[in-house]
């Protein structure tokens, strides 16, 4: 039955293009389950196909870029979209481009710069992330004060839904009210509405100037201080990220203490005023060391280790981190009530701080406490008018408020959406709302 | 339950004086800023989420759906009432209950009105985005539920861009928060987007997280005339290339600058084509170099006259021809029907002669007014309510340029919303497997049907 089910496969999409012996499946493949396949399809249709013999056989289907989460997926299908890479269009005039989910998101970044061009959302993971990835997770990044979260990006796409048939919406135009915002609701579902097969998204001009900050704090409340001090002075650069002294070696082998990284992206005049008032801030806040970055070669390889540490967090070190939010002047404090928790956050594995967002990533130790320390974290957040982010984050502070009714209330919404669009819970079986 | 019994019920609920039972009360809130009307059972005034919750379970006991409705001043008869029905009017739960300047917060009851929450903000130098051109008399709530722009949008972006978190009283009476006071809260899906612009039909708002942001610390204000619209188009696709971002693209064609002129007398060319409003906000130190390029395109594109404010007198005086020109048509005819399409800005050209085209066809006067950086265009089609064959040909240029600005690859709607007056044109836009998605929203939050039955699709 399953060889025959992997045959159908290799018809619709060609057997180049099948992978089904463990070893070779390896390589597209994280986590512990094992799909019957992998295949990678090279067209809508073939993705329609592939749903809908999905549905006859209840076969389960997972999608990555280039990588594919195989939890939940024994006896299943991964779906690899990387011959779906193309670039359809790059509209100047209206500063689109409609591109394949499988394209490289860091590929798609170097055409762009090519054609003066910029796609803003950071990646989720540059070595192998991808643009409909990008969207599938869809979060807020540390630029969002500036640039918005990813969400604002998407203007449209084409999607195969559950049941094998093909939705498309979305256009040019940035001001769209007409019918429900399927398109940003989209943003974040984790492949579980559908699977993207085109993306229409929004691009920028490039800023004029580019130019970065990096300060050394010896002390962590010093550190929050100074971009305290850059909140109410009114100054918002582009990034304002704060990273402890493990992770902070990593990016800048120099580095002794905690580091600031602050990027500037705008206007000539403003960004150099900028520039030199928030020196002068971080001087005054108890700073070591500030330097400028400003020659490209340099600034680009600064922000590119800080994608790189992302793409870890996000990766390899997941289960280990807990996310959360608080307000971006709330930080300081926060911060100074975690170490009752965690103890001396300055020799903890990992902090990083979103210094415009106020959201904390914090790296643990182990894996195995996640759980535990989530709830004294949310705990923590709460009282300073946040939560840990998700679906965990809101569940927690329901149950911390003791409000079992609108906990009851947002699953079952949440599950009735997903039913509605998946009634044979085919896709994305890993992923639990 | 008979409409009686009803009434009771709710006076229970909110107590007599926040229940509107009468003939004066039932026309007073059955009309909206569109020529439609109709008549429900009862306008009720909740004043908290207790309230609304109540009367989520009345409604479900009794049988009778609810149509909320804020200061009505929508543009799509989203809160037209019909039949066994209750019009929820959230204008008495208007309380700012935080403003966290220092986190970048407020959070507002839905029936608060947009000016009042700027006004409060200014107090502290900050603001809310979104500024609908009704924001003196419109609600958050309101705006919310229809996703309004305004003309700052072209930068800072639409209602759903500001949106952080919400409170809201379901279909079956159970009260949910969604997102929070920061970016990352949602849980799951991203109900609060979903929720955004659904013109009340999925929930109830009982509490709105805005993100507000501090007042930009410069703005310049510029005022291009031109003899063609295509020069006036040209100029806005070179400034977006240019890397500049105006917070302001306002267009007004020539029947609107001469309706404006009679109503103003300053002084407006009335041969123009087209004149533009143009404003830049950010860094004091870059506003000059972004003023140099911009009167430098503008000269390309064979501006006729370029101005630029130098004092807050002045500014009033370039935004006044804008702020009356929809009051000024009534110079001309007594009714308009104002239109909302959005085309992709480079077919901006194509549909302003698509538009003379259509009232050249139709005979008709149409004057077009634009946020033209992002193609969101509002033609004003003038005609006389009491002739009821004008009306008709109104109605067909209404559909003649929906229809024409799908063809262009743009949207039915860019801020008003569909409510009943676009429903019919819906399945133009959206194919039936869009549509069959919207249900699935519909079912399920409200699978019997609830709230706001028959705005935006027929179910």
């Amino acid at each position: 039955m399953s060889n025959e089910t992997v045959n159908r496969i290799k018809g619709l999409v060609g057997e180049g293009n099948v992978v089904d012996s463990p070893s070779a499946m390896a390589r597209y493949l994280k986590g512990q389950g094992r799909p019957l396949a992998v295949a990678m399809p090279g067209n809508t249709a073939e993705v329609a196909e592939i749903v809908k013999l999905a549905n006859e056989e209840g076969l389960k289907i997972a999608v990555g870029g280039r990588v594919v989460e195989s939890r939940g997926l024994d006896g299943g299908l991964a779906l690899v979209m990387s011959r779906m890479n193309q670039v359809l269009e790059i509209d100047h005039a209206n500063l689109t481009a409609t591109v394949q989910p499988g394209l490289a998101h860091t590929e798609f970044s170097r055409i762009l710069a090519e054609q003066n061009l910029v796609f803003p959302p950071e990646p989720n993971v540059p070595k192998t992330g991808s643009v409909g990835g990008c969207f599938a997770l869809g979060e807020a990044d540390s630029q969002a004060f500036q640039y918005m979260p990813v969400r604002t990006y998407l203007l449209g796409y084409e999607m195969v839904l559950p049941n094998g048939d093909i939705l498309e919406v979305g256009n040019k135009c940035i001001k769209n009210v007409s019918g429900y915002d399927l398109i940003h609701f989209a943003v974040g579902s984790r492949g579980t509405l559908g699977i993207f097969t085109r993306l229409l998204v929004k691009l920028l001009p490039p800023p004029a100037v580019k130019m970065a900050l990096v300060a050394d704090f010896a002390s962590l409340p010093k550190a929050c201080q100074a971009m305290a001090t850059l909140i109410r002075r009114r100054i918002f650069p582009t990034r304002l990220n704060l990273l402890n002294p493990a992770l902070a070696a990593g990016i800048d082998p120099g580095s002794k203490g905690n580091l600031v990284m602050v990027d500037l992206t705008g206007f000539k005049n403003s960004t150099e005023l900028l520039a030199e008032e928030i020196a002068g801030i971080f001087h005054l806040a108890g700073s070591s060391e500030v330097q400028a970055v400003k020659e490209a070669e340099g600034y680009a390889k600064l922000w590119q280790g800080w994608l790189d540490l992302r793409g870890e967090l996000n990766t390899t070190w997941a289960e280990r981190v807990i996310d959360f939010n608080v307000g971006p002047m709330k930080l300081a404090a926060a911060l100074q009530a975690l170490t009752e928790i965690t103890g001396d956050l300055g020799a903890y594995p990992g902090l990083v701080a979103e210094g415009l967002l106020g959201r904390v990533r914090l790296l643990l130790p182990a894996a195995g406490e996640r759980e535990e320390m989530a709830v004294k974290v949310n705990a923590l957040a709460m009282s300073f008018g946040g939560n840990v982010s998700g679906n965990f984050g809101s569940k927690l502070v329901c149950r911390a408020y003791n409000d079992a009714e609108m906990w009851e209330g947002i699953e079952s919404l949440l599950g009735q959406i997903r039913r509605q669009f998946d009634p044979k819970g085919i896709l994305a079986p890993g992923v639990s709302l | 339950m008979t409409e009686k019994d009803v009434v009771e019920r709710l006076e229970e609920i909110v107590g007599k004086k926040n229940v509107q039972a009468d003939k004066i009360g039932l026309t007073s809130y059955g009309y909206d800023a569109t020529l439609l009307s109709g008549v429900g059972m009862a306008t009720v005034f909740p004043l908290s989420t207790e309230h609304v919750v109540k009367l989520v379970k009345l409604a479900n006991e009794a049988g009778f759906t609810l149509i909320p409705r804020g200061a009505g001043t929508n543009l799509s008869g989203g809160t037209i009432p019909d039949g066994r029905c209750v019009t929820v009017n959230f204008s008495r739960m208007k309380k700012i209950l935080d403003i966290d300047t220092e986190n970048f917060v407020a959070v507002v009851e839905p029936g608060l009105v947009n000016f009042d929450l700027q006004a409060e903000l200014e107090k502290k130098g900050f603001y809310y985005p979104p500024d609908p051109a009704s924001y003196k008399a419109t609600t958050l709530g309101g705006n919310l539920a229809e996703c309004s722009g305004g003309p700052r949008c072209f930068k800072y972006g639409v209602t759903r861009d500001y949106i952080l978190g919400l409170e809201v009283v379901l279909p079956d009476g159970k009260v949910i928060q969604t997102g929070g006071r920061n970016f990352n809260s949602e849980p799951g899906y991203d109900l609060t987007r979903i929720l955004v612009g659904s013109e009340g039909t999925l929930a109830l708002l009982t509490k709105i997280f805005l993100r507000i942001l501090p007042l930009p610390a410069a703005k310049k204000t510029m005022l291009a005339i031109y003899n063609q619209v295509e020069d006036a188009s040209q100029t806005v696709s070179d400034i977006v290339a240019a890397g500049i971002v105006p917070t302001t693209l306002e267009m007004m064609d020539n029947l609107l600058i001469n309706t404006a002129e009679d109503a103003t007398g300053a002084g407006l060319p009335r041969d123009a084509g087209a004149l533009l409003i143009i404003e830049i906000d950010g860094h004091p130190e870059d506003m000059d170099e972004q003023v140099e390029t911009i009167a430098g395109i503008c000269k390309k594109a064979r501006v006729r006259e370029f101005k630029m404010a130098r004092t807050a007198a002045e500014v009033d005086q370039l935004w006044l021809a804008r702020r009356v020109v929809i009051g000024s048509v009534a110079r001309r005819r007594p009714s308009y029907s104002l239109q909302d399409i959005t085309v992709p800005r480079s077919m901006f050209p194509n549909m302003v002669s698509g538009i003379l085209q259509i009232a050249k066809e139709r005979n008709l006067e149409v004057g077009i007014l634009a946020h033209a950086g992002d193609g969101n265009m509002h033609p004003l089609v003038l005609f006389d309510q009491r002739i009821e064959e004008e009306v008709e040909r109104v109605h067909l240029a209404e559909k003649d340029i929906c229809a024409l600005a799908l063809e262009l690859g743009g949207t039915l709607s860019g801020e008003h919303g569909i409510g009943l007056l676009k429903k019919k044109y819906l399945t133009l836009e959206f194919s039936p497997v869009a549509m069959a998605c919207f249900a699935k929203i519909k079912n399920s939050f409200d699978p019997r049907h609830l709230l706001n039955p028959g705005k935006i699709m027929n179910l």
